[in-house]
């Protein structure tokens, strides 16, 4: 008996290694550790586990999906939950023009679409405050039609539907759809200049999703008021052999019945300077500033500056320390020092 | 005494000759070693890239910025490992980055959903053979190939580029 077991394991193994090696899947994953100094206090901990896989199905038909396991306090047991974070269904049409369905980082700004959860991609240990304030929805449910690297300043797209805040991921709770236009250029090697504009209506009652902090620890609210959301944002990336500088802001311009229109600014501008392959000194600043009377963002001022080292070990790995200064609204002001060692694998 | 003398002389002399031989073999291996590694050779599937590209195209090919030839072919990029000679100078010549920063280029296209990363080979023949048989295929080599079945891709006017 044991012996067929062993024989059905090993059939197995082979039809799965085959069959992935046909469909051409990659398995990567990404996660980090770090120490922490703050409020008089060290701590140890790490964020999240981030499993990527891509695999080629057809000529012409490719998926993406990406699952995070990372703590979570509203879970159970080993206090550690699981979220899907991208699942992408990717259709070449013609050239570089795809159809994308699934779940998405919305492609609002340069650093939700392009590091998100792989830490070891951030030029800093966390996300900018703009990120982590709940001004953008970070993710979208939906279809959407791109296109890249197109004519001499290698323009890129992409127009996406998505069902918007306040919706499951397999439901839409009313019949409002978002909508995110999104263009960028690449005018130079290394350089890339990007604008969108993302449109939706939260219904009221609806319950949307809050980030908590840069771990993403998440709680649900419910919304008191119909909201009309505008964003418009804006971004200009080059990361040179030596220079490496990152620009980002949006604009959010909510509307209720109750307080007509009110405006939120984020933003944060990084630069850093290559001494040598591995090493890079950085700084990065950051703002998001609330209209008096917001009532869908919860209001908290807040303006961080933060100077720190990043040590390349290889491409694999990076070791980063890093000093930041915040100062909000609600926490008051506070000094941190943090170290991160950021891995893929 | 005289024979013992005879022998402490001449034992350096020889030492000295199979020494200097040993340099100046070195010294000619390594100008053959570095004239073999000076030459980089675009190659591609006959159903695929075009004969002849600038070179400002074939690195954005190669940074996988095009996902399909004119003939409708899937753009597949097959590169040395960037621990060969030959796959530090791919970096270098068609990529303007360190091996390193091409590998975390390839994983971050990967994260992104942008492009899926090359095919990396240890071998020659093995990149050959590999382009040989996958249409669309393009890949980067050090002399010219010697798989009959791939084809020459001129960049900018020249078959190779010389380092």
């Amino acid at each position: 008996m044991k012996q067929i077991f062993y024989l059905f394991a090993i059939v197995i193994c082979i039809f799965f290694y085959s069959s992935v090696n046909a469909q051409n899947t990659q398995i990567r994953g990404f996660s980090a550790a770090s120490v922490t100094y703050l409020d008089k206090k060290i701590s140890f901990g790490f964020s999240e586990q981030d499993i990527l896989i891509t695999s080629d199905l057809t000529d012409r038909l490719s998926f993406l999906g990406e699952t995070v396991f990372r703590y979570d306090d509203h879970s159970t047991g080993t206090k550690f939950g699981v979220e899907v974070e991208r699942v992408i269904m990717k259709y070449n049409i013609k050239g570089n023009h795809n159809l994308l369905f699934g779940k998405h980082h919305t492609p609002i700004n340069y650093w939700n679409d392009t590091y998100h959860h792989g830490k070891l991609f951030y030029p800093t240990i966390d996300r900018p405050l703009l990120f982590i304030s709940n001004i953008i929805p970070l993710h979208t449910t939906g279809i959407a039609l791109q296109g890249h690297d197109l004519g001499k300043l290698k323009f890129g797209y992409d127009l996406m539907v998505g069902n918007g805040l306040g919706s499951t991921e397999i439901e839409d709770n009313d019949n409002n759809k978002s909508l995110t236009i999104a263009a960028h250029i690449k005018p130079a090697d290394n350089l890339r200049i990007g604008a969108s504009y993302y449109y939706d209506i939260i219904s009221k009652g609806a319950s949307v999703h809050s980030h908590q902090d840069d771990q993403e620890r998440h709680e649900d609210r419910v919304v008191d008021w119909r909201v009309v959301q505008n964003l418009f944002s804006g971004s200009v990336a080059y990361f040179g052999p030596k220079f490496e500088i990152l620009a980002e802001g949006t604009l959010a311009v909510n509307r209720t019945d109750t307080t007509c229109y009110k405006k939120t600014l984020g933003y944060y501008l990084y630069a850093g300077y290559k001494v040598t392959d591995k090493i890079t000194p950085y700084f990065r600043i950051d703002d998001v500033h609330f209209q008096n009377g917001e009532i869908f963002y919860i209001k908290d001022n807040k303006s961080s500056f933060i100077t720190g080292i990043n040590y390349q070990i290889n491409y694999l790995a990076n070791l980063k320390l890093e000093y930041q200064y915040l100062h909000s609204e609600i926490t008051g002001d506070r000094n941190k020092i943090s170290a991160q060692i950021a891995i893929g694998f | 005494m005289g024979n013992k003398k005879t022998i402490i002389y001449k034992e350096p002399e020889r030492s000295i000759v199979i020494k200097f031989s040993m340099v100046a073999c070195l010294l000619v291996m390594s100008i053959i070693v570095k004239c073999q590694v000076e030459t980089l050779t675009i190659i591609c599937n006959s159903n695929g890239a075009p004969a002849t590209m600038k070179f400002t195209e074939l690195r954005s090919v190669m940074k996988g910025e095009r996902q399909r030839w004119n003939s409708g072919a899937k753009v597949v990029i097959a590169l040395m490992k960037t621990s060969t000679t030959v796959g530090k100078n791919t970096a270098q010549v068609i990529y303007n980055m360190s091996g390193d920063a091409l590998l975390k280029y390839w994983l971050g296209q990967t994260y992104q959903g942008n492009a899926h990363a090359p095919k990396f080979f240890n071998t020659k023949s093995e990149l050959e053979e590999y382009v040989a048989e996958n249409p669309g295929a393009i890949g980067v080599i050090d002399p010219p190939p010697a798989n009959n079945e791939v084809k020459i891709v001129s960049v900018d006017g020249k078959t190779q580029f010389i380092l």
